[in-house]
This record gives C-alpha cells, sequence and structure tokens, in this order.
C-alpha cells in the first residue's frame, strides 16, 4: 500500500458515492502531498462537497476507501477523524449560535483538550489550567485573524466575512495538520478576497497541507500547486493551474462545447 | 421588542458577577424559613416553608432537564420516570426494611436511574425532534404502567404509606423546616455543579451541538457521547429530586409520576428560562406557587369565585396554557427577563448618579 509514503498526507483511493441511481462522486482518486495546496474545482452539482463529506466522515463512501496519514478513516466518526488531524469549514457558515467569539474558537480546542465532566463541574485545579490554556490559545488564533477585539460579542453577530474568519479560526484551533475548505470565499468582497489569500498562505507557511473547493477561479489559480476539476462526480483533468486552465475538457465543462479556444 | 429579548452577551468574562448573584441567590433562598415564620398561616391561607420545600425538590429534578433541553436542545417528555425511579427507590426499601437508611434509598434511586437513562439514552437520542419527544414519551408511559401495574413492588394504584422521614446519621429530618435546610442545600450544590459545567469545555460542547451536531462533530465534540451524558445526568437529579419527594411527602403513588408531572417539568423548565442557570430555580418556585396562590385567592380576595379552591384538578390545563404563552412572548423566560431588568436597573441607577454629580458640579460652578 503506497498510501503510507512519507510524504502523501491523503489518498483518495476510488472513492464513488451514490445516491439511489446517481453517480454523485464516481470513482475518484488522488493524493494530496504533505505541505501542497491543492484546489478542487467543478461546475455546480459537480460533487465537490459530497467528496468532501466523504473524507471527513460526514457520510460514507458507498465504495472505495480514504488513507489520511496511512490510516483507513472510512467508518470513522468526524470527530475522529479531527483528533487525527484532518478537519474541514462548510460552504454554508455554521458559527454556534449563542455562543461568544471566543467561545466559538475554544470549541475547535475539543479535540485538544481532555477536562471531563467531573473536573468541569467541581472546577478542579487541572481543569482551571487547561481552561486558561485554552483560552491563551484560542486568544492567539484571533489575533493571527484580527477578530481580538470581538472575541466576547456573540459570533453570529459578525459581519458575514469575519463568519467566514471565524468559522477557519475554529478549525486551525484543533492543530489540524490538513484542512478542507470549502468554498472560503464565497460571498466575500474584492478586498476581503485578498486577505484572505494572504492568510492562506500563511496556512500554508505554517505548514498546514490545504484542500479547497472554490469558485473564484483567482483564489484557486493564485495560491494551488494543483488543481483537480471534477465534473458530473467525475475527475476530467489534473494538474497544474495553467495546465488546467487551457484544458479543453475543463473549458468544455465550465462554458458548454462548441467555443473553440476561450482563454482568458 | 424584540431588540429587547435578543440582547444576550455571553456568558464568558462575566464569571464574578455570576458566583456573585449565585451567592446572593442562595442566600435569599435560604433565608425564607427564618422571615416566613414571621407571617402567620392562617392569614395567607399558605404555608410557604412546606411549599418552599417542594419547590426545592423540583428545582433538584428540573436543574438537569434544564442542561439537557435548554442547553444541549434535547427535549425528554419522560422524566417523570425517573422522579417515580427516585421515589419508588426509597419507598419501598425503607418500608421493607425498617433498618433501612432513608438517604441512602435516595443514592440508590440516583443508581437505578443512572443505569436505566445509560441503557435507555443511547438509542433514544440518536433521534431528533418531535422523534425524539415521541420516544421519551413512550419511555414515561411504560414507567407509569411499570408503577401502577407491578402491584407486587409499587402496590399500585394505592400507593406506598407510611415512609419514614429522612435521616442522616442519627439526625430526624421530621419538620418542613428541617427539611427545608436539606433539599435546598441540594438543589443549590447541583445548581453550582451545573453551572460550573455549562462554562467548561463540557458545556461548550453541548452549546455547540445544540446549535449544529455536524459542526460540533467537526470540530472535535462526540455528540452522541455527550448527548447521553448529559441525559444520563439530568436523569440522575431528577431522581434525586424523586427520592426527597418520597420523605417529604411520606407517600407515593403512581400519580405523582403521570405524563402531566413531565409536562409540568417541562413548562418549569421554559417558565423560568431555556438555557438559563437559573432558569430551573426560578420556573419550579414559580410553578410550585401558583397552585396554591390561586387556591389562596378566594380568601384574599372575597369576590373571588370558592371555587377556584379545588383548583388542582384543572393544573393541566395551566401548564399548557403557560406554554403556549411563554413561547410565544417570552421564549426565554422568566430568568432573562430578571436578568435584562437587573442590568437595566443598574444602567437607570448609574445614569441618576450621574445627573446628580453633574448638578452638584454646576452649583460649585
Amino acid at each position: 500500500m503506497d498510501a503510507g509514503e512519507n510524504n502523501v498526507l491523503l489518498k483518495v483511493d476510488h472513492v464513488s458515492k451514490l445516491f439511489g441511481g446517481l453517480a454523485a462522486v464516481n470513482d475518484v482518486s488522488f493524493v494530496v502531498r504533505s505541505g501542497e495546496i491543492k484546489g478542487l474545482i467543478g461546475p455546480n452539482g459537480a460533487g465537490k462537497t459530497t467528496l468532501f463529506d466523504v473524507i471527513t466522515g460526514i457520510q460514507p463512501p458507498t465504495a472505495g476507501r480514504v488513507f489520511f496519514k496511512g490510516k483507513n478513516v472510512v467508518g470513522m466518526r468526524p470527530d475522529e477523524i479531527t483528533s487525527l488531524g484532518m478537519v474541514r469549514t462548510f460552504q454554508t457558515i455554521k458559527i454556534f449560535e449563542g455562543m461568544s467569539v471566543i467561545e466559538n474558537v475554544m470549541v475547535g480546542r475539543h479535540s485538544r483538550t481532555r477536562s471531563g465532566f467531573f473536573s468541569s463541574g467541581f472546577l478542579l485545579p487541572r481543569f482551571r489550567k487547561e481552561e486558561a490554556e485554552t483560552f491563551e490559545y484560542s486568544m492567539g488564533i484571533l489575533e493571527m485573524f484580527g477578530l481580538q477585539t470581538r472575541a466576547f460579542d456573540l459570533g453570529t453577530s459578525l459581519p458575514y466575512g469575519q463568519q467566514r474568519l471565524l468559522e477557519l479560526a475554529r478549525a486551525l484551533a484543533s492543530e489540524p495538520e490538513m484542512l478542507l475548505l470549502d468554498e472560503p470565499a464565497a460571498g466575500l468582497n474584492p478586498y476581503e478576497t485578498h486577505e484572505l489569500t494572504q492568510l492562506l498562505e500563511k496556512i500554508k507557511d505554517a505548514g498546514i497541507t490545504l484542500l479547497v473547493v472554490e469558485h473564484n477561479m483567482g483564489v484557486v489559480m493564485n495560491i494551488s500547486d494543483e488543481v483537480i476539476v471534477l465534473d458530473y462526480g467525475e475527475i476530467i483533468a489534473k494538474g497544474t493551474p495553467e495546465e488546467v486552465q487551457n484544458d479543453p475538457r475543463v473549458i468544455e465543462a465550465y462554458l458548454g462545447s462548441g467555443i473553440g479556444n476561450a482563454q482568458s | 421588542m424584540k431588540s429587547f429579548f435578543e440582547r444576550k452577551k455571553s456568558d464568558i468574562g462575566k464569571t464574578e458577577n455570576t458566583y456573585k448573584t449565585f451567592a446572593f441567590g442562595s442566600l435569599l433562598i435560604l433565608s425564607v424559613p427564618l422571615w416566613a415564620r414571621l407571617i402567620p398561616g392562617n392569614v395567607i391561607h399558605m404555608d410557604i416553608v412546606n411549599v418552599m420545600v417542594l419547590s426545592g425538590i423540583y428545582s433538584c429534578a428540573v436543574i438537569g432537564l434544564n442542561m439537557l433541553i435548554g442547553y444541549a436542545g434535547q427535549i425528554s417528555l419522560g422524566h417523570a420516570v425517573f422522579f417515580g425511579i427516585g421515589a419508588y427507590s426509597v419507598a419501598i426499601l425503607s418500608t421493607r426494611y425498617s433498618w433501612f437508611p432513608t438517604w441512602l434509598g435516595v443514592i440508590i434511586g440516583a443508581i437505578v436511574s443512572f443505569a436505566i437513562s445509560w441503557v435507555v439514552g443511547r438509542p433514544v437520542l440518536k433521534l431528533k425532534g418531535h422523534y425524539l419527544a415521541m420516544a421519551t414519551l413512550g419511555l414515561g408511559e411504560i414507567g407509569f404502567i411499570f408503577f401502577r401495574e407491578a402491584t407486587g413492588i409499587t402496590k399500585g394504584t394505592v400507593g406506598i404509606t407510611a415512609i419514614p422521614s429522612l435521616s442522616i446519621f442519627g439526625i430526624e429530618f421530621d419538620s418542613n423546616f428541617k427539611l427545608f435546610y436539606v433539599v435546598w442545600p441540594i438543589a443549590l450544590l447541583l445548581m453550582l455543579f451545573s453551572m460550573n459545567l455549562i462554562r467548561s469545555r463540557f458545556g461548550r460542547a453541548l452549546r455547540a451541538l445544540h446549535s449544529s451536531e455536524i459542526a460540533a462533530e467537526v470540530a472535535g465534540v462526540n455528540t452522541s457521547k455527550y448527548k447521553t451524558i448529559v441525559f444520563v445526568m439530568s436523569a440522575v437529579f431528577t431522581a434525586i429530586g424523586g427520592g426527597l419527594f418520597a420523605v417529604f411527602q411520606r407517600y407515593v403513588n403512581p400519580e405523582s409520576f403521570h405524563f402531566s408531572v413531565s409536562i409540568l417539568f417541562l413548562t418549569m423548565v421554559v417558565v423560568g428560562g431555556l438555557g438559563n442557570v437559573w432558569g430551573a430555580i426560578i420556573g419550579s418556585i414559580i410553578m410550585t406557587f401558583l397552585p396554591s396562590i390561586i387556591s389562596a385567592l378566594p380568601y384574599w380576595f372575597p369576590f373571588m369565585p370558592k371555587s377556584l379552591t379545588n383548583f388542582g384538578n384543572y393544573t393541566l390545563v395551566l401548564y399548557g396554557l403557560l406554554l403556549i404563552v411563554f413561547m410565544i412572548f417570552m421564549p426565554k423566560g422568566i430568568a432573562y427577563a430578571l436578568e435584562v431588568g437587573y442590568s437595566s436597573a443598574l444602567r437607570g441607577m448609574k445614569r441618576i448618579r450621574d445627573r446628580i454629580s453633574a448638578l452638584k458640579y454646576e452649583k460649585r460652578k
């Protein structure tokens, strides 16, 4: 099994997901290597989010295996996969309601902390120490995202763009080795998108591997080392951003056939 | 109106205030029997200490339920069964074996509830929303039928009489006054425990899964584990309340653990305030006093119809009405309204103080 190869972090091995007769994901295989940013693009309904759901344990695949750090994660619960070091964000923002910005990030520390029922209920010293550490760590992440001044406001009271950042902050709080981002730039204005791009570069520099689903071609083409194009649940092209951009099948999938050399 | 009820800052960062409020509230409650004696019972037609003991018992029963419903967002319409398990454990053991200490009965009841809720909780909590409500309703019904029909153990509808009073290491808690100082410290300790929990990693996990189970799982929370723990905790707290109920009433029969009691618990949580640490206690005090107040009305006001003294028969109507009214007009309950009222009163006082000092300054000039 070459999934154990030292620089392969994630290996998706012949994964299919059927809904009734419809193959949302059809026999998809690819690898993501440590330290790279991989883009995953494709028209609406191409199966990108379903593929994310399968990789992160939210939906079981109909067939195929997913290896993370050489370990088959199919059948594991999402929280187990998170503690292994693979975390995702959502296309539709899921900020925890009724919780402050800092608490949202602190929930993200869950898999890296241990206080249980009794140590929390009786305020044991062990719990207090860990709680203080969790708070400090989460505050540090908020500072990195420039959200520290809003730490005690309700998470849902943030403007849309900052909610996206907060979700990213929550994911980072679990100290992941790999982040799966589902359309992080959706709904952001050009300025915010630019900021996000820089943040993603920073995250990459911190040694975190990224798999990014994105509609915004500017973002994908800028940051990705390699791009995978999905259409009707199948991979139709892979390669560097330049290669993919010039691939006639990709152009066809996005713009329909009959348009000769539509390049930007 | 909307902004009034939705204005809510998060709990964190107010730690000191929360514990100060707790200390103040505890003192207020614990002082009740001291001043209530000054009010002669035949004037108000109500035994305040007696009602307070009962509301303390109900507080124990619903503090955990508030965690389950208000914080974790999982409904239960069957908690009367755990109340019954607590009460029958004390009743059966202490009447069959005269040597059996009643306080141990309370603990046994909690253990039995622990075991049953653990076994039932895991599969049942996989269900969501209406389905969970239906399943817990079924659980409550099974319990009720068992209490009524297992006549060999529970003596059926006749009930178990002559339950000895609570005695702990030779001290008999045979009066309401004494019992008050057992029941309320327990209720307040349970409250303190759950207050600590809510502000911890555990509580954050509960609130997170309330908002979105998938997002909580991705954040690393094993949601089914946490739901089960909080369900078991609420069942144990309710059983402790049930055990105290048995030594307070000295008599149990299945009617005290009917479906309507589960609804009473739910009403207490909603009226007090879903997801507010004070909600359970405030709700149970209000809901326990309400029937007594309504029954006493004809004595206070001669123009009130005398039939109100038999109000007990219509309590279920009242619960339903209150549930509807609160869900529509005050979904965050009375505890929240008090909180908002208190903080705006503080702000108002500050404004007056500022005004006065401004006036003084003017005068000096």
